[in-house]
């Protein structure tokens, strides 16, 4: 099983059968993402056609391309972080439809009007629990982005990709792989390993504090993403100072040490959803895995892995740490192509590019449906402004 | 008193919540054995206990005497905020570098406490018996209701008796200890509490400053 398109046809060499192999295993990616984007129907409307045009091919020459290469990182972090710009373009339009206004007013918060996000969910846990309330003040049902509707689609996802979220569905981590894109070389390279438990304490702080205050305190005070989604009215002193905060982090963790480390860190050492998302890897049957034959210790991975998911010690046992994202970074990185997605319960290093493939379809699915309107949107206002304009 | 007691039952989940932020990275980040996580839930509550009765006198004189004033009720809860927040960051930072820091931390904090780092749960359970959670509300409207001091202080530990009784599975947390990676997390969890404090006691005594200079 492990004979695939990348691994016996290198990259680039053209031969028609691996493109006729490429071609075919992309194909049940083309009917999905088609019938995911238009629903069965195309858009009437000019710019809606040509807006869901590029992002139908958008989205297919990408996956085309991965299974082609045999290469995961570099195609989907260029979908991760178009998703993300995009996701901050169509969340800001659809808020402004939906409220008139950016700026999170206390009637919006009585009336439920605040769009629910993924990160919040390990807080609204232990009050959901304990006091039987959910604590954040969106629409349980309706309207847009309502908690059952991101509840259920993170809980399949979660289910499918583990912590694979992170890399492949989150529409806030793009942002934190961009600006760790930027520079080729990191100006900071020796970070603290005792940093990499600082999301777990985030989570449980927030957590803690959520509980005894019944709000979601996580994103009243420390979201960096607030800075680039809604912000609460400025209006009194404790949101002046919650807009700096929020400016700051934003600045700091998704900005300036991404940049400079070339690292998420955001993602990997503060997110308190990542933290808890870590857990869902146990149940999840992906995983990566390090063939100790082929290993030289080269620390390649240890030294490319954006969210700190692979280090020293977990390079001699073979496996990736706990919170890995399946981002396929450290896979497309090792020279001695040592690295590679594994099943559980399989033996290591064995049919790779299957597992390889195996993960890439429901990781993909979730990408392109979550991605796919969000790029479909901004793509639209781009073309609508357009229209407008001349 | 029965009341007391039945309130405390009644809202102690609440109470465990409110008080858990504090004492919870406290107990992962010391790691001790169970037993001791025991001592030192006791040396807490008896700090909240203390907490509670003096705040029942503080609270019935400061009714008397300061008419319900809310922007300086503000100001003093903001620096109560402050001051927990500070004590969480000097535990996170206090046991790394425990003999070089030991100086510089005793002109933070009052000497008793620097040179006696036990005290620590109980100065953390005064303060944070000093803080009005929800219950603690109810409970000061219960005590209200009362004729004299003695029976609004009896109502008071009554009701910490029934809200106790819910702190009794925390030291528990000392068999996750033995997991090196959670003390770390025990000690940067209390720097994200200490830095949620902080901003309220900010919030707390900037919005009571600005009230007070709004006020004519």
């Amino acid at each position: 099983m492990g004979n695939t398109v990348a691994s016996k046809a290198p990259a680039g060499s053209g031969e028609p059968r691996k493109l006729v192999k490429a071609a075919l295993l992309s194909f049940p990616m083309v009917l999905l993402t088609g019938l995911m984007t238009t629903q069965g129907r195309l858009p009437s409307a000019a710019p809606a056609l040509i807006a869901w045009a590029i992002s139908f091919a958008f989205l297919n020459v990408l996956f085309f391309l991965m299974v082609y290469t045999g290469k995961t990182h570099r195609f989907r972090a260029v979908l991760f972080v178009v998703t993300a710009v995009c996701f901050v373009i169509t969340f800001m339009s659809n808020l402004l439809a939906a409220r008139g206004s950016l700026a999170l007013t206390r009637d919006n918060v009585i009336n439920g009007e605040t769009p629910f996000c993924h990160l919040v969910i390990p807080m609204t846990l232990l009050p959901a629990v304990l006091k039987r309330t959910v604590i954040f003040p969106g629409a349980m049902l309706t309207g847009f982005a309502a908690i059952a509707t991101m509840l259920v689609i993170w809980l399949g996802a979660s289910l499918a990709l583990g912590r694979g979220w992170c890399s492949w569905v989150c529409f806030f981590g793009g942002l934190d792989e961009g600006f760790s894109c930027i520079r080729k070389k990191p100006v900071i390279k020796n970070i603290d390993p005792r940093w990499t438990y600082m999301p777990h304490a985030v989570l449980l702080g927030a957590a803690l504090t959520s509980t005894f205050t019944l709000s979601p305190t996580y994103c009243q005070w420390l979201c960096p993403f607030k800075a680039v989604t809604e912000f609460e009215k400025v209006d009194s002193f404790r949101t002046v100072l919650a807009t700096i905060i929020f400016v700051s982090l934003f600045a700091g963790l998704v900005v300036v040490l991404p940049v400079l480390t070339r690292r998420r860190i955001q993602c990997g050492l503060f997110c308190p959803f990542a933290s808890f998302q870590s857990f869902f890897n146990k149940l999840n049957i992906f995983d990566i895995r390090i063939d100790r034959d082929k290993c030289t210790d080269c620390n390649h991975c240890v030294n490319t892995c954006p969210t700190f998911s692979i280090d020293k010690p977990s390079v001699a046992r073979g496996s990736a740490l706990l919170s890995c994202t399946k981002c396929g970074h450290c896979v497309d990185a090792c020279p001695k192509k040592a690295v590679s997605f594994h099943i559980k319960g399989t033996r290591a290093g064995l049919a790779t590019n299957t597992a390889r493939l195996l993960f890439l379809y429901p990781a993909y699915i979730f990408a392109a449906a979550i991605g796919g309107g969000m790029i479909n949107g901004a793509l639209l206002l781009a073309l609508s402004s357009f229209r407008n304009l001349i | 008193m029965i009341q007391g007691l039945l309130l405390g039952l009644a809202n102690g989940t609440v109470c465990v919540a409110y008080c858990a932020p504090v004492l919870m990275p406290y107990l992962l980040g010391e790691g001790r054995r169970i037993r001791n996580n025991f001592l030192v839930l006791g040396e807490f509550l008896l700090g909240r206990l203390s907490g509670y009765i003096l705040f029942s006198i503080v609270a019935w004189l400061t009714h008397r005497l300061l008419l319900e004033n809310l922007s300086r009720h503000e100001l003093v809860l903001g620096v109560v905020y402050m001051l927990l927040s500070g004590l969480l960051v000097h535990y996170g930072i206090s046991k790394p570098a425990k003999e070089c820091a030991a100086g510089r931390s005793a002109s933070i904090l009052p000497r008793a406490i620097s040179q006696n780092p036990a005290v620590l749960p109980l100065v953390l359970g005064f303060l944070t018996g000093l803080n009005l959670c929800p219950p603690f509300l109810l409970a000061f409207t219960g005590a209200a209701g009362s004729l004299s001091l003695a029976q609004s202080a009896l109502f008071f530990v009554f009701f910490f008796l029934g809200t106790s009784i819910y702190f009794i599975p925390a030291p528990l947390i000392g068999a996750f200890t033995r997991f090196g990676g959670l003390r770390t997390v025990g000690k940067l969890a209390g720097f994200v509490v200490a830095v949620y404090y902080f901003y309220l006691g900010v919030v707390m005594l900037g919005g009571g400053i600005v009230t007070l200079w709004a006020t004519p």
